[in-house]
């Protein structure tokens, strides 16, 4: 399949299903979905539960493979790839926030930024650097040793925020982002989001929050395990 | 190299995040090294003082003396006995004697009638016999080339003769063999592996001719030095050598078998001790896989979140398997130095030497690192198979 590679394509899916069990008991999670993430895009995916937005995500992460169709991360056909290849594009181009944060608790906020700069080869000392950047960029450099139990829930996901930003993905994964926080810090981690745009880089929300979905530039909506609306909220 | 330093680093945090759980982990290891070093140890040490002894005294010494399964009286060896010894090349020294019976000794002349009843062997010797035994003189010499051609009456007496007769060190002074002056010219020391030599008289076999025996002077023993190790093959070789088909007939001892016997350890007890050490680091074996497996359980989320941020299953599962060789290095030094001290104090308490074979401490670290890393392996493949999508528990 020959292709010609666009730059501000980050990533495609290309017909892409994803079958749980098999024969009778087969589950159709996706069903023949096309897209592509473009630099600079502020997407929200929304739907409610069922719609196949989880399996979605899982598929954008690399963290797992479709049963059909093909997935093209950067130019790289993914679905192709062993394990450990898929591994490595997803810790070079994909950055992960998650509903529960999802810190290491004996790691401080430094610790668990540094850990997504592990095995990169980096001197111990860049490698704090680059974290404290990090940290700094999402105003939590004074809180650098604290452990996760001794941030608040908004501190925690600026953390993994931190940590998902420390290795410049080229696309920022967030699963429900605001959904353990109150209003106020839940408002503070948009802000930070939104703020993420940038013509490099792809922000991509998954939510089954309309308000929060609303407030994304691009939003694709789901249903029954197929995008029903793909629209432009912002240019 | 910056991966495996940071695997190091990534591993140590781990196991030092959960300290209790850590110490817990060590303990297995830890006690099953120092049960079989302690046991090992404290069993050697046991007998530590007498394979010290050995370990001085050689092994190597044989005594081939002549035998007659005739019943012949005073059986003896060939005249040319040593040269026909030195034949085997693993051979490195010979001396010979011959037993003298029925001589009166005594101090002096006057004395004759105390020390008539004690019955002190006398020996005719050749020069060597001091260089074959390993054993110095207390005092004076020992009987010299010109003794032995000339046939002058010197003798030495071992250190226990000396006392009883109560020589002082350099005294100048005669015994009289069985009437007969001989000049006393040196004082043996004790012979360990020869204890009747304390109170024995030696002369020269010119000597010995010439007093006390109707014709030539024929040895009936020879001490005989070979290579360590071939004591057995020299000991079976001397006889053929030395009898050489003819009438003589010869018997070969090794002088430190009886000493090495008793000082060989219980071997059935240390096996038994060590059985129960070796069922103790298994258990603790047992125990490292146990508490890791349900670490994975517990660090599930950890293990997806890492695999999102690029960590592969291998890097993944080597930070497992790294924590439990971690955790059988620290426990095996632990269960070693443990150990030692076990030795130690059980030596020190008993009065025994401390003995420690060189084998144990690496064999101890060894076994517990083995030990760590089959355990850990179960785990660590288990994390490794972990599905990030299905820790996570996306939204």
């Amino acid at each position: 399949m020959s292709h010609v590679v666009d730059p501000s394509v980050l990533m495609e899916l290309s017909h892409v299903s994803r079958v749980y069990g098999t024969g009778e008991a087969a589950v159709w999670a996706l069903r023949d979905v096309s897209m592509v993430i473009r630099a600079g895009d502020f997407l929200s995916i929304v739907g409610p539960s069922g719609s196949g937005k989880s399996t979605m995500l899982g598929l954008l992460g690399c963290l797992d493979v479709p049963t059909e169709g093909t997935i093209t991360v950067g130019g790289e056909e993914v679905t192709r790839l062993a394990d450990a290849a898929r591994t490595r594009v997803r810790g070079q181009s994909i950055g992960f926030v998650f509903q529960q944060f999802h810190l290491i608790p004996h790691l401080d906020a430094l610790g668990n930024v540094e850990t997504a700069l592990l095995y990169r080869s980096l001197k111990p000392a860049e490698r704090k650097e680059r974290a404290m950047a990090s940290l700094e960029r999402v105003g939590l450099g004074k809180r650098a040793d604290h452990r996760p139990v001794q941030l608040s829930g908004g501190e925690q996901q600026r953390v993994a925020l931190a940590r998902a930003l420390v290795t410049e993905p080229k696309i920022l994964l967030a699963d429900e982002p605001t959904g353990a926080l109150d209003s106020k810090n839940a408002a503070n981690v948009m802000e930070i989001l939104s703020s993420l745009q940038a013509t490099s880089r792809a922000v991509v929300i998954v939510t089954h929050d309309a308000s929060i979905a609303n407030s994304a530039a691009r939003k694709i909506s789901m249903l029954d395990g197929g995008i029903v609306t793909d629209e432009i909220l912002r240019p | 190299m910056s991966t495996f330093k940071d695997l190091l680093r990534v591993a140590f945090n781990g196991l030092f995040a959960r300290k209790v759980r850590t110490l817990l982990l060590l303990l297995g290891p830890m006690i099953g090294v120092a049960a079989i070093i302690a046991s090992v140890g404290l069993t050697d040490s046991a007998k530590g003082d007498l394979k010290a002894k050995v370990n001085k005294l050689g092994t190597n010494l044989i005594e081939a003396a002549a035998s007659s399964s005739f019943g012949g009286q005073n059986p003896t060896l060939p005249t040319d006995a040593v040269a026909r010894a030195l034949t085997v090349t693993t051979v490195e020294k010979v001396s010979a004697v011959v037993e003298l019976s029925n001589i009166v000794v005594s101090p002096y002349e006057e004395a004759s009638d105390v020390f008539e009843t004690v019955p002190i062997p006398v020996l005719g010797t050749d020069i060597y016999l001091p260089d074959v035994l390993e054993v110095e003189l207390v005092s004076g010499r020992w009987i010299s080339d010109f003794d032995a051609q000339k046939g002058a009456r010197s003798a030495v007496i071992g250190v226990g003769l000396a006392q009883e007769f109560k020589f002082l060190p350099g005294e100048i002074r005669t015994i009289e063999l069985r009437g007969i002056p001989y000049a006393v010219v040196g004082i043996l020391d004790s012979v360990e592996l020869e204890p009747g030599f304390d109170n024995a008289v030696f002369i020269s076999f010119h000597s010995a001719e010439i007093d006390f025996l109707d014709d030539d002077a024929e040895p009936n023993k020879m001490y005989v030095r070979c290579l360590e190790g071939t004591e057995k093959d020299s000991a079976d070789a001397l006889r053929l050598a030395v009898n050489l088909g003819g009438p003589q007939e010869i018997t070969t001892e090794i002088k430190s078998e009886a000493l090495e016997l008793a000082a060989q350890s219980d071997r059935q007890l240390q096996l038994i001790v060590i059985s129960m050490g070796l069922l103790a680091i298994i258990v603790g074996g047992l125990g490292i896989a146990n508490v890791m497996s349900i670490s994975v359980i517990q660090r599930s989320a950890e293990i997806g979140i890492r695999r999102a941020l690029g960590h592969t299953r291998q890097i993944i599962a080597i930070q497992f398997l790294l924590e439990a060789i971690a955790v059988g290095v620290i426990g095996g030094i632990m269960g070693v130095l443990l150990g030692m001290l076990a030795i130690f104090i059980g030596a020190s308490l008993a009065g025994w030497v401390f003995v420690m074979a060189s084998w144990l401490a690496p064999g101890g670290i060894i076994l517990a690192i083995t030990i760590s890393v089959l355990a850990g392996l179960y785990p660590a493949n288990r994390a490794a198979k972990l599905e990030p999508l299905e820790t996570l528990r996306l939204g």
